[in-house]
């Protein structure tokens, strides 16, 4: 019998595999069930888009906004939906996955990096629901296309990071508390609503709600992304405020899962 | 049961690399009086006053080695500490106390099929499973046709896994951890798997492997094992009570248990 040498580079290739197969599972599981399949994830947005600018339309108005209404709204809600979906899918995963993880020696941090790597093709699939407002809002004369859209790639890491630093966390807690789920999708619900996704704050006209604002990471990654949509460059202040939010939820999450990692096999 | 053993088994146990060194293994839960898997409970016991903490030793200076080509059976009542110690040998779980080194690539037979995701094809699941044992895409590819021709699931390989029985999981389990290149097979408790025809597939599957000294770590409680291995651990209450010859340990054992 051949020895099988355990090298850094066939570990990485090896985890590469894993971590693409757990995506794909992940995709086709999260449409498995619906008949309309991948075209679901771009109709979903739509379908929420439009009946949220039917509906906020009218309270909200269209006071201090740059972009056109349907836009703004679409535009939050899928920067928004990445943190959500990645971190409520995560939270259960190790769970999940109990049996697995009781059976094999397996890196647990990539159950939760799966999940932040699919949200993040769903985000791909919204990007094209996006796409297709911005192209009919054209036609109407209601907005103009320009390149800076594309800066997204820039901080699209960010929130990437920052989502993954709360995944692992949340994923990680819940194999100790099982109550933060019904914690969690309150909390979730509390942060949609802080979040400036179908009203601006200048519209609330409340300085404190503006200081306040600054706090909110969610907040930093929805603007930026607008202000590309709007054809402006996000100010290096901005970079750092995105960054700065997701390397620090990333240290929290890694130093936690890092802390409890041994004890996780035991408490599943 | 001599006649059955097969050949490899007869070579003589002290020579030969060290593929396992188990030293001064010990471990310690941390159990609540009563479980607390909630932060409400947390807290209230916290304010309660009520969150006494007591340790319990599951395994005490466990330690012993196992040489390439051995094929060990680890028995003991339930609650011994068997489990705990496939869980830490394996590296699922960390011991408390000493070290384990382990030179070689373990496959785990423990719980067939679980893991499985019930909406993925057994093909996939063929691919998922094999990659969180720890092979790469490479790999899974050769042993492919050698996985599906022993699983004999027919077409039934391109349906989800949800439409399975219980028995073709257990097949596709077997099938997947059975085939793929390793050195060290953890059997917990020897397998009741499928049919009488595919059990006895299994078994000189297992035969074969032995054969070309594959090293076997069976948690058992049969005597059954005595097909493959020649030595025996005997685990009480966290510490090993006895280590050496199947024979005389599993008499021992048997005389102890009946005692009681």
């Amino acid at each position: 019998m051949q020895t099988i040498k355990y090298d850094r580079t066939r570990e990485l290739r090896q985890r590469a595999f894993l971590l693409s197969m757990l995506v794909r599972r992940n995709i086709k599981n999260q449409y498995y069930r619906s008949f309309i399949g991948v075209l679901w994830t771009v109709l979903n947005p739509l379908l929420n888009m439009l009946v949220m600018a039917f509906v906020f339309s009218m309270i909200f108005g269209r006071q201090g906004m740059e972009i056109d209404y349907s836009v703004y709204i679409l535009s939050g809600n899928i920067i928004f939906g990445v943190m959500r979906s990645s971190t409520s899918g995560s939270l259960p995963c190790l769970v999940n996955q109990r049996d697995m993880l009781q059976k094999t020696k397996v890196s647990i941090a990539l159950f939760p990096t799966a999940n932040v790597l699919s949200s993040l093709v769903t985000f791909g699939f919204s990007f094209i629901a996006l796409i297709i407002v911005m192209f009919v809002r054209w036609l109407a004369g209601a907005y103009t296309f320009c390149w800076e859209t594309l800066l997204i790639l820039t901080t699209l890491p960010a929130l990437t990071l920052f989502s993954l630093g709360i995944s692992y966390f949340l994923s990680t807690l819940y194999v100790f508390f099982r109550d933060i789920k019904h914690i969690y999708s309150v909390i979730l619900t509390l942060w949609t609503y802080l979040t400036p996704l179908f009203y601006t704050v200048s519209a609330l006209k409340n300085p404190a709600v503006s200081k306040f604002m600054v706090f909110n990471p969610m907040f930093h990654y929805v603007e930026t992304f607008r202000d590309m949509l709007a054809g402006r460059i996000p100010t290096g202040v901005e970079y750092l405020f995105c960054y700065g939010f997701a390397f620090l939820s990333l240290a929290i999450g890694w130093l936690f899962l890092r802390a409890v990692k041994n004890k996780i096999a035991a408490q599943l | 049961m001599e006649e059955t053993k097969p050949a490899a088994a007869e070579k003589a146990p002290d020579e030969g690399e060290i593929l396992m060194d188990v030293q001064n293994v010990s471990m310690a839960f941390n159990r609540y009086e009563v479980g607390v898997n909630s932060l409400k409970e947390l807290v209230v016991r916290a304010f309660k006053r009520n969150l006494k903490k007591n340790k319990f030793e599951c395994l005490k200076q466990v330690g012993f080695s196992i040489r390439k080509g051995e094929a060990v059976a680890l028995i003991g009542r339930n609650g011994a500490g068997k489990s705990t110690l496939l869980k830490i040998v394996s590296g699922i779980l960390k011991p408390s106390g000493g070290s384990v080194v382990c030179n070689g690539r373990i496959t785990p037979l423990l719980r067939l099929g679980a893991g499985f995701d019930g909406n993925a094809t057994g093909l996939e699941n063929i691919y998922l499973n094999a990659a969180i044992l720890g092979y790469t895409k490479r790999e899974i590819d050769e042993k492919l046709p050698d996985i599906l021709g022993f699983a004999e699931l027919g077409d039934f390989i391109n349906s989800p896994i949800k439409t399975y029985s219980s028995g073709m999981m257990a097949r596709l389990g077997f099938s997947i951890a059975v085939n793929m290149e390793s050195e060290i097979l953890l059997i917990d408790e020897i397998l009741a798997v499928g049919d009488i025809a595919f059990n006895k597939k299994c078994y000189q599957k297992l035969d074969e492997l032995r054969a070309k000294g594959l090293t076997f770590l069976i948690v058992s409680h049969s005597e059954s094992v005595k097909r493959y291995c020649t030595r025996a651990i005997w685990l009480d209450k966290g510490v090993v009570r006895e280590d050496g010859n199947i024979d005389e340990v599993f008499t021992h054992y048997k005389k102890m248990m009946t005692n009681e």
